[in-house]
């Protein structure tokens, strides 16, 4: 009966433990694999809740296992049951990736999980080995019954209560490992780019903008060159890494390198790889001030990237941005914008149609071209003068990026136009901010159709959480006739702006989780068609 | 790092042997510190071979034996590129041969030239230099060549098309349709065959007939026209895209017969035969009046644009010296030798050509990139919009 007992909870156990971990796997991915975030990620209250619920009938087991007899045991197998059902997998938007890291900190996790349990039960076995019972036929089963297993149950209940710390220490003990492959990778990536001297390699970094210039800046490149860039938004030093392994040609000419930044040195880090030969910095802002602290940290960040930068290279600065414009640096500068008529390229003239946009810009002789594009929003101008900038000093005649501006498509999730049946989303998805988030409902007030805003709100502000949402807020009440706001809680300080502004509350709905969101779209009524600004995605660790 | 070129030739093409001595000739004339150079041999039953071997000429002279001291691969296309893996596969360590970034055909005549080579190259997403599918399959079909250059207005010779199953059942009707159309002589010629393959002039209907059979023999579809008496020829390299495009030097084949042979376009020198299009009898630069070279060279380039090629295409016109009028006559995609020697005598050596060519496969493979670029979407994937599918609360 005791072993039967024990291998159905033994069962059960696994399967929720299995599951508990892998849910915890995939919140330590979704924080870039950083103790530190992944620290403060288990300090934000509401995630506080989802761990102790899901960790809640774990703990309720210790006391009917300690008792023990056989009635709490069955009880004990249903709180397992329960556990299970408390950790079922839930619908993932980037879902866990079993990459070889995550694998090798799943091996690491499990022998830490034997080692523990073989210590705990170990002399208990030896000791009745020791007597000689197990030699008997009969003496096996009593062998196998209390105190062992009671000890390795609590052993392996109180393993499944520290799983969220346990994860640290399989990463604590696979560091030095993962650093040697990391390094192995990227000295790997450094002699590829040895064995390539004639690339130009073009860093691109900033606070928002950084992935739209890259992609707008390898469309207009590619019109002469062979051009590689980083992908999506791999924009870490093993995203480069992986980037130029798995990428590079030889017959590519330009890199571009989108450089992203979470702590100071990030971005010295990629360039001590890479050694830009030109540098882009597309805006500075107090985006991850939880991780900087200061906004002088952010620019000096950035600004690695000026540093790196070769005396015979150069540096493409946005002046519209003060941050930047303020900063000093002793390379060589070339400056763009679209409301610093001092600039270098500064795109004026600038005219907004359904059609999309239209800006004028002059070349060093003080020729002016008229570029027309299909993309919306005057951060998108600024971004593809950035883009005319750089492209034009590589030697590209100004008249031949006239038509690549033209084909030039939305950024996905940035400010993208897509049309989906009968109406229109404005997807502007991508870790938002303040003025970005602005500007996306700058644009989407210019629709006659029903304006719908859809968003959580913005994320890990620090201090200005409360605030910079209500104002966006505020600043939203005139923008759009509807808000779904996902989040119920976290987008009080939205719901508190726009009431403030005199939204009517009947118009503001606030939500629990996308899907909902979405079905709350499709319940709007009325004839009219509908614009929706998807304003924020939801990484799934706040969602 | 060096580019990886794969340098295609041969093929089940009955100008199999020319495009042994083309590919070779290009693959020696690449810019070795730029390149490094990958030879692959179709043979005449498609089947591919690398190595050492089949980069050397004299060992063409027994293909059993060629074959025996190469390597049989087939493609592979990988995330990261396109691989050359042995065949049969080895049972132990890896079965790759070697990377190739670029491929470059260099092949000669119908099954290949023709767009065949190219579409199976395209399957594969590697980059090739020269013209593209559509543009090799328009060319290499003397027909459907003419009614595109009609339709843009360049000056292309009437024609009658005629199948040979059509021609056997209704032989009376077939050589009066074309007489109603075209009086003799005429020419009489494969529809889809470069090289001045299957052709011959008649001079009645006697001689229509035997030229009718002796071109069914080379393929199921013939093109009649006129035969122009008092004829120059005139061939024309284009180099360039559909952007820009560069005509070469003009060049005047002397022909031995009444048409440009077989034998006159690859087998002149005879002693050594394997000197391809270079030592084919020519007068190069070709004896025009200034005029009259511009003409053409212009009337290459639009050919070139008009059609959509790629890379080097050679375009050989006539001209009718009675009128002095200039016809299209027919358009190469993968010229004999690429017809370097007309770049070279603008001063533009073959390793140069080979480059730009690269350069312009390079290109294209970026334009149209550009226009499948695919981003990866996320928050469609999880959210569940009913409405898209048309379902109607």
């Amino acid at each position: 009966m005791d072993i039967l007992i024990f291998g159905i909870w033994f069962a059960a156990y696994l399967v929720g433990a299995v599951r508990y971990i892998l849910y915890l796997m995939h919140m330590f991915q979704q924080n870039s694999y950083k103790p530190s975030e992944y620290g403060e990620w288990m300090r934000v209250h509401t995630n506080v809740g989802r761990l102790l619920g899901k960790s809640l009938y774990a703990v309720i087991s210790l006391p009917l296992v300690l008792i023990g007899n056989t009635g709490c045991m069955i009880a004990a197998c249903v709180m397992n049951g329960m556990t299970i059902w408390v950790n079922k997998p839930h619908k993932a938007k980037k879902p866990l990736v079993y990459t070889p890291r995550v694998k090798r900190m799943l091996v690491t996790t499990g022998v830490l999980y034997l080692i523990a349990v073989t210590v705990v039960v170990l002399p208990g076995l030896c000791m009745t080995a020791g007597g000689g019972i197990l030699l008997t036929s009969q003496g096996v089963l009593p062998m196998l019954k209390h105190p062992l297993f009671r000890n390795a149950e609590l052993i392996l209940l109180l393993l499944f209560m520290l799983q969220p710390f346990l994860i640290l220490l399989a990463n604590a003990l696979n560091h030095p490992i993962e650093k040697r492959i990391d390094q192995y990778y990227i000295s790997d990536a450094a002699r590829i780019l040895r064995e390539m001297p004639n690339l130009k390699i073009i860093g691109v970094t900033g606070s928002y903008g950084k992935t739209s210039v890259k992609y707008y800046l390898s469309a207009l490149l590619s019109t002469q060159y062979n051009v590689l860039h980083t992908p999506g938004n791999y924009n870490t030093t093993l995203g480069v890494v992986r980037t130029v392994r798995e990428n590079m040609k030889p017959f590519h000419e330009i890199f571009i390198c989108e450089m992203g930044a979470r702590e100071v040195g990030d971005i010295r880090e990629i360039c001590d790889l890479v050694h830009p030969d030109y540098g882009i910095i597309t805006s500075i802002g107090p985006q991850h001030l939880q991780s900087f602290h200061t906004i002088e940290n952010i620019v000096s960040t950035k600004f690695e990237l000026a540093d790196a930068v070769p005396q015979s290279g150069k540096v493409f600065l946005n002046y519209d941005n003060e941050y930047i414009r303020m900063a000093k640096t002793n390379k060589n500068v070339v400056s763009y914008g679209v409301m610093s008529e001092d600039a270098d390229f500064c795109a004026y003239d600038i005219a907004v149609s359904p059609r999309g946009s239209s800006f004028k810009i002059k070349d060093e002789t003080g020729r002016a071209y008229e570029f027309h594009t299909k993309l919306v929003g005057a951060h998108n101008v600024q971004n593809i003068a950035g883009a005319i900038a750089v492209a034009h000093t590589l030697g590209i005649p100004m008249e031949k990026l006239l038509y690549p501006v033209k084909q030039l498509e939305s950024v996905p999730h940035r400010l993208q136009l897509v049309r989906q049946g009968d109406r229109i989303l404005l997807d502007d998805a991508y870790n938002s901010n303040k003025n970005g988030f602005k500007a996306a409902l700058d644009t989407l007030a210019s629709f006659k159709e029903l304006r719908i805003l859809l968003t959580p709100g913005m994320v890990e502000l620090g201090e200005k959480q409360y605030d910079e949402n209500k104002e966006v807020g505020v600043y939203a009440a005139d923008k759009c006739d509807y808000a779904i706001l996902v989040g119920k809680e976290q987008t009080k300080p939205i719901q508190d702006g726009l009431l403030e502004a005199g939204f009517p509350s009947n118009r503001m709905i606030p939500v629990d989780d996308l899907q909902e969101a979405f079905r709350m779209v499709n319940a709007i009524p009325g004839e009219k068609q509908k614009v929706i600004l998807i304003e924020n995605d939801l990484p799934d660790h706040y969602a | 790092m060096k580019i990886r070129v794969g340098v295609f030739f041969g093929g089940k093409s009955v100008e199999h042997e020319v495009s042994v001595i083309s590919g070779l000739q290009a693959y020696n004339a690449f810019d070795q510190d730029k390149y490094e150079l990958v030879p692959v041999y179709i043979t005449k039953e498609n089947e591919l071979y690398t190595g050492e071997a089949v980069a050397d000429i004299a060992n063409y002279k027994n293909i059993p034996e060629l074959l025996k001291k190469s390597t049989r691969v087939f493609l592979m296309g990988e995330k990261n590129g396109v691989k050359l893996i042995q065949y049969p596969e080895k049972k132990f360590g890896s079965s790759e041969v070697a990377q190739i970034d670029v491929a470059f055909p260099v092949v000669h005549g119908a099954n290949v030239e023709d767009g065949s080579l190219q579409g199976f190259l395209r399957h594969y997403n590697i980059p090739f230099a020269g013209c593209d599918v559509m543009a090799s399959a328009v060319t290499m079909d003397k027909y459907v060549m003419k009614t595109v250059l009609k339709d843009n207005d360049i000056p292309v010779l009437d024609c009658v098309t005629l199948y040979g199953k059509e021609y056997e059942s209704t032989e009376q009707a077939a050589c009066d349709r074309i007489e109603a159309k075209i009086s003799y002589p005429v020419i009489v010629k494969p529809v889809n065959l470069g090289s001045s393959v299957g052709i011959k002039v008649a001079k009645d209907r006697e001689e229509l007939r035997e030229a009718l059979e002796y071109a069914f023999t080379f393929g199921p579809k013939v093109l009649v026209e006129r035969a122009i008496m008092n004829l120059r020829e005139i061939n024309c390299a284009v180099l360039g895209d559909y952007e820009e495009a560069h005509a070469s030097e003009c060049e005047e084949p002397i022909s031995s017969d009444e048409i440009l042979s077989y034998e006159d376009k690859y087998v002149a020198g005879k002693k050594g035969g394997s000197e391809g299009m270079r030592t084919a009898r020519r007068e190069l630069p070709a004896n025009l009046t200034p005029e009259k070279r511009d003409e053409i060279r212009k009337l290459a380039v639009k050919t070139f644009r008009v059609l959509d090629c790629n890379g080097v295409s050679r375009i050989d016109f006539m001209i009718d010296q009675d009128t002095d009028q200039v016809y299209v006559n027919e358009i190469n995609p993968i010229p004999g030798s690429l017809a370097f020697y007309l770049w070279e005598a603008l001063g533009k050596p073959y390793k140069e050509l080979l480059d730009d060519m690269i350069k312009l496969a390079l290109k294209r493979e970026r334009e149209e990139q550009s226009m499948l670029t695919s981003f990866d979407s996320n928050i469609l994937q999880s959210a569940n919009l009913s409405g898209a599918k048309g379902v109607k609360k």
